[in-house]
């Protein structure tokens, strides 16, 4: 359905003033250098986040303040949002993990704590229809994969498998939301990090050893890259796998990704390409003076900026050089 | 510095019974110290070489699993290791090395998935790293060496205390319980001879007398 983007004008005018308050390359690049914890706090602590900070008697539970301030980030979009479903879609996300949390802490018979309190479902209501096996109250392709949890796990009692089936319809339903409010941007992104995704895990598995059974419980069914494709890189060295992807969008990313995976054996590069390249397609909506992208584009931002903040803060507290944190920062969206 | 005792025959007797006695122990005893410390050698030397490993494997562990949690939000990395896949069940037995009882240990990896493809990794594949793979294959793969110096380390400390107290005894009986018994043995002898010079003097005296008187 088309909409006149112009209702928009509120909210990307207040995005714009919101995006210039996000942290820049510099900006990280001190905390890099900082001597320690408490210094790149301390630079921290300049900026939006000095509130959350100065409250902070221990630095060590950092993890608070993020939190909050991406709760605060999804309260504010919601706020100025003229449409807030579509910023709801993008909580999806975080219900997902807190049912992921559920499921197992039910059938561990124990209760968490590790709710992310971002979700959009209630979670009392969540501890309830877990508790009582009753799932009327779900989104219905959560129902769905709940009462397929419960049902699989009493069969198997595979933990693995209550990430992989959510997982899965945590995609399925983005795709679906996206498409019924008619957003190509949004569908685009879910579309790429699906694609991304396949391609790490098809990395991962293959290092695993695992069949191509197995693999096929994992990959999201809609990528742009066919899965039959993907699956079959199963049994090749990796480099076939770079060659066949030479065509696609993917081809910088994924040679550069490989070759430090398979030089140096870690992942970091690929996944930091990973986030980059979402990065790079939601920069494309910096510059529309109206419209829902940009309100995409700062979530996306704020996301990145709180993992570039933690990955920057664990690595100050477990004293790793500098040189590591700098190759694993990622890109900014400012 | 000796016993105090009677300075009698059945006394001499008796010590020169308990200093054989304690003869025969120490010698055992340095036997046994001596056998103790090849075994500890061999287990030290076990101990330091698992240990150096089991270190190396675990720093490695350590340095991938904080590169895992750099990039992963604490509330995603324990949601993904909420729930193991693997169960172990520890069986701790003795066994004997020269009768000091070290632990044994027995383990069981229990599935607790019953899918034909449960893993080692209870997590999907989406919110999580690949650093968190390598670093759970890793530790997963050191645990029966960590087991196995837990075993060791243990054994090592067992031993190393019944070294000391045999060292203890060895000691004892060799710088103390024998050279009293010998002391006092030396002592009784003494008397008992000088005992007998007095008797013999006395005799030859009274035989002197008497001839005298006839």
């Amino acid at each position: 359905m088309p909409v006149n983007d112009t209702i928009y004008a509120y909210a990307v005018g207040r995005i714009r003033a919101l995006e210039t308050r996000l942290l820049d390359r510099s900006r990280f690049e001190r905390m890099i250098d900082s001597s320690s914890a408490e210094d790149a706090l301390k630079v921290l602590a300049e900026t939006d986040y000095s509130g959350a900070v100065s409250e902070l008697s221990d630095f060590h539970n950092f993890e608070s303040v993020l939190t909050a301030e991406l709760k605060n980030s999804f309260d504010t979009l919601i706020r100025i949002c003229p449409r807030p479903e579509l910023i709801k879609i993008l909580i999806l996300r975080y219900d997902v993990h807190n049912l992921k949390v559920l499921f197992k802490a039910k059938y561990l018979g124990i209760k968490s704590d590790l709710f992310i309190p971002i979700g959009s479902l209630d979670l009392e209501k969540l501890a309830y229809s877990a508790a009582e096996d009753d799932y009327r109250d779900l989104p219905v392709k959560l129902r769905r994969a709940a009462e397929k949890i419960s049902e699989d796990f009493l069969m198997n009692r595979d933990p693995q498998a209550i990430d992989l089936i959510l997982d899965r319809v945590l995609y399925e339903q983005l795709i679906a939301v996206a498409r019924e409010n008619g957003s190509a941007f949004l569908e685009g992104m879910f579309i790429r990090q699906i694609d991304l995704t396949n391609l790490r895990s098809l990395i991962r598995i293959k290092r695993m050893g695992l069949d191509r059974e197995f693999i096929k419980k994992v990959l999201l069914p809609q990528g742009t890259l066919p899965i039959d494709r993907l699956t079959a890189n199963l049994d090749e060295p990796l480099e076939s796998l770079v060659s066949s992807l030479m065509m696609s969008d993917y081809a910088d990313l994924i040679e550069e990704g490989v070759r430090e995976w398979l030089e140096k054996g870690t992942a970091s590069r690929l996944e930091k390409l990973s986030d980059d390249y979402i990065t790079a397609y939601l920069k494309q909506g910096k510059w529309m003076p109206f419209g829902f992208e940009p309100l995409v584009g700062y979530l996306w931002a704020k996301e990145i900026e709180i993992k570039n903040i933690r990955l920057v803060l664990v690595g100050k507290i477990n004293r790793l050089p500098a040189e590591a944190i700098r190759e694993r920062i990622r890109d900014v969206y400012i | 510095m000796e016993i105090r005792v009677n300075p009698t025959r059945m006394e001499l007797n008796l010590l020169k019974k308990r200093l054989k006695m304690a003869e025969r122990g120490h010698k055992l005893l340095k036997d046994k110290r001596d056998e103790l410390i090849r075994q500890f050698l061999i287990l030290v030397r076990k101990n330091k070489e698992l240990r150096e490993h089991v270190e190396k494997e675990l720093s490695a562990a350590f340095a991938r699993f904080l590169l895992a949690r750099a990039v992963m939000s604490a509330e995603n990395l324990e949601e993904a290791l909420m729930y193991p896949t693997k169960k172990l069940s520890l069986e701790i037995n003795k066994q004997n090395i020269m009768s000091v009882y070290a632990p044994k240990f027995s383990w069981v990896e229990e599935e607790s998935g019953r899918g034909e493809n449960s893993s080692i990794y209870p997590y999907g594949f989406v919110d999580t790293s690949a650093e968190l793979d390598i670093s759970i294959e890793t530790l997963s793969g050191i645990l029966p060496r960590l087991m196995e110096l837990a075993e060791v380390e243990k054994a090592v400390q067992l031993l190393a205390e019944e070294i000391e107290k045999t060292r203890r005894r060895v000691n004892a009986l060799e710088y103390i319980l024998i050279p009293k018994l010998g002391d006092t043995i030396k002592y009784i002898t003494m008397k008992l001879d000088e005992n007998e010079r007095g008797a013999l003097t006395r005799l030859m005296k009274i035989k002197d007398i008497v001839r005298a008187k006839m």
